[in-house]
């Protein structure tokens, strides 16, 4: 378990002060394949190199099942990371590379061998153990990263947005690897990535940084459907933003009032605002298209075909945009045309208020 | 390619002739010093037909042998200590955070570059002489350490462009796989660095064989360098045994200086 607490790091001083980290808390279970997902400079990889021991904090406690690590050095700390560039050591073998990190542990050889065979077959590259990594593809270096850090069965593994550098087929193939891993080993994953698809499909919770905080962190379906912040529902996937009045809170349960007078209940957001004006989040695949008269009223605008499924762009009374995404049916016939005027529906409990 | 199209030096008048007199004047007088060095008779200007006679006679030449001796235990020295040093200074100017002073620790590592080499060697045998008279030892350690210590920016510039282009990530991995500083500088920095460390120690030895000036004022009376023999020779009789001994001094640099281009060029990318 990683425990971190207030965690802040500001890099340089004065008026060049720049603080990449601002008071991070959060808790990593044992065996958690845990995401940190954002854009660049959001100080996901600032966080992962505190962890892993090459960005000294400002300030904030860092504990691995009970354990102060932040006074320990990189070479001292139970934690191994697969570095974006691979980082193999290009004057050693495959074997070599992947039996380092044992021998600096001076594991017996014959414990280092039998080690070093059991991740070759664990990530497939036994017949090219001899290799010297210059002389393999990209894919198989990252296989070959990815041993090098588990072989010395670490507590927790670092891995520092590892499938950027692949083509789009390989990186499918290597989700589904690196979550097999995960599985089989029982290792605690902490995954850097700025790709929403990747983190909802491999994690089992995800924490969205921006700005150098964590904005929100829970599992991927609570972070698609309840983002908390427009920031986490504009990130991931798409979202159409409504303003509305906040008429009442009780629990998970808020009372809505849309432009148009109609109200519906939505799903509050904690640390949010109890009344007033608020801005509500609703996924395009959420909403139907219905007759006039509905929750939101418009006039439809385009109509785009994506083979599974249909976009509705609809310029709502108020002056907004709004998408609807509909699945398509074989042979189903277009009933809209374009200027058609329509309606906009949800279920009660779809709409995600925001915190903002 | 356009650029090379707008503005083509070699197509200025007068460009063919202003490069062809520099090579000449550059190389001329070497040939000229090799091809005499073969001269038959005893003249260094007037050509008497092709002999090995001036290499066998420098071979033989006892002077010759003992100031070699000399020149090559200095050149080692001098090369290994100031490769090490080199190799420790690069490393704490590329591998330490930015430090206060750290432009001005640069600044003083290749000073010795600017420094007129005449103001070092009568700084030296100034120090020296006062060592001199404390200690009363006059033996070749105040060559091999005055060698050594102009010889150190140039074994850092290579060192020093090896480590500053070498990937970072790759200390980093060592070290988190649990490698202790030195265990990381010996596994994985210093076989990444090899080709760097190789050429620094090999410009080393070159500038330290080369030496006159310094040499010629830390010396002690008796000891002799092969150039500050061949300057005493030079004072004498000339004859095309110093052409000869000059030939191969200019083999073993041209020889050096081919390695280190080649090591510099291999594993570039």
């Amino acid at each position: 378990m990683i425990e971190i607490s207030g965690l802040t790091k500001t890099f340089g001083s004065g008026d060049s002060a720049f603080t990449a980290l601002k008071d991070v808390t959060v808790t990593i279970e044992e065996n958690e394949f845990f995401t940190l997902l954002g854009p660049s400079g959001c100080g996901k990889t600032t966080l992962l190199r505190s962890i892993a021991g090459f960005v000294d904090p400002t300030t904030g406690s860092l504990t691995i099942n009970g354990d102060d690590i932040l006074s320990k050095a990189p070479f001292d700390r139970p934690v191994n990371t697969v570095f974006q560039s691979y980082a193999l050591f290009p004057h050693m073998t495959v074997s070599e590379n992947i039996g380092f990190g044992l021998e600096m542990q001076n594991r017996p050889k014959s414990e280092v061998q039998s080690i070093v065979q059991e991740m070759l077959e664990l990530v497939q590259m036994t017949a090219l153990a001899d290799r010297m990594t210059s002389q393999i593809s990209g894919g198989q270096q990252q296989r070959v990263a990815l041993a090098r850090a588990l072989a010395p069965k670490p507590k927790v593994l670092l891995l520092d947005e590892p499938l950027s550098a692949l083509d789009f087929k390989l990186r499918k193939e290597m989700q589904i690897e690196l979550k097999r891993l995960q599985h089989e080993t029982g290792i605690t994953f902490v995954f850097v990535t700025h790709d929403q698809e990747e983190a909802l499909t491999m994690s089992d919770r995800i924490a969205v940084m921006n700005g150098g905080r964590i904005l929100q962190i829970g599992g991927p379906r609570e972070i698609y459907d309840h983002p908390a912040e427009r920031f986490v529902a504009d990130f991931i996937g798409d979202t159409n933003f409504v303003s509305a009045d906040l008429q009442s809170v009780e629990g998970e349960a808020a009372e809505i009032v849309l432009p148009s007078g109609k109200a519906i209940q939505a799903r509050s957001v904690t640390g949010g605002a109890t009344s007033g004006k608020v801005t509500i989040a609703v996924r395009p695949e959420h909403a139907t298209l219905t007759a006039p008269g509905a929750l939101i009223d418009g006039t439809l605008q385009n109509i785009v075909y994506f083979g599974t499924d249909t976009h509705y762009h609809i310029e709502t009374d108020a002056n907004s945009t709004f998408v609807i995404r509909r699945q398509n049916q074989p042979d189903a016939a277009e009933s809209q045309k374009i200027g058609d005027k329509v309606g906009i529906s949800f279920n009660p409990g779809v709409a995600q208020v925001l915190r903002d | 390619m356009a650029r090379s199209r707008a503005f083509d030096v070699r197509r200025q008048s007068g460009f063919a002739f202003v490069a062809l007199s520099c090579f000449v004047l550059l190389y001329l007088p070497i040939i000229l010093l090799v091809v005499y060095s073969f001269n038959a008779g005893t003249s260094i200007a007037v050509w008497e037909g092709f002999s090995w006679q001036w290499y066998v006679s420098a071979w033989q030449n006892e002077k010759v042998q003992e100031a070699t001796i000399l020149s090559l235990i200095i050149a080692t020295c001098a090369s290994i200590v100031a490769t090490s040093a080199a190799v420790m200074a690069a490393l704490a100017t590329t591998r330490t955070s930015k430090f206060r002073g750290s432009g001005l620790v640069f600044a003083m590592i290749n000073q010795p570059l600017m420094i007129p080499e005449i103001v070092t060697a009568v700084a030296l045998l100034i120090f020296f002489a006062m060592i001199k008279v404390a200690t009363g030892y006059t033996g070749i350690w105040y060559l091999i350490i005055a060698h050594s210590a102009f010889c150190i920016p140039f074994a850092y510039m290579p060192i020093r462009a090896r480590l500053q282009g070498m990937d970072l990530n790759l200390e980093q991995a060592a070290a988190d796989l649990y490698g202790r500083p030195w265990q990381v500088f010996r596994r994985v920095t210093l076989p990444q660095l090899w080709p760097g460390v190789l050429a620094g120690a090999m410009l080393a030895f070159v500038i330290s064989l080369d030496d006159v000036v310094i040499t010629e004022f830390v010396k002690s009376a008796g000891q002799d360098t092969l150039p500050t023999y061949m300057l005493g020779q030079l004072r004498r009789v000339i004859t095309p045994e110093i052409n000869a001994i000059s030939t191969v001094l200019l083999a073993i640099s041209v020889a050096l200086v081919v390695a280190f281009y080649m090591l510099s060029q291999s594993k570039k990318q």
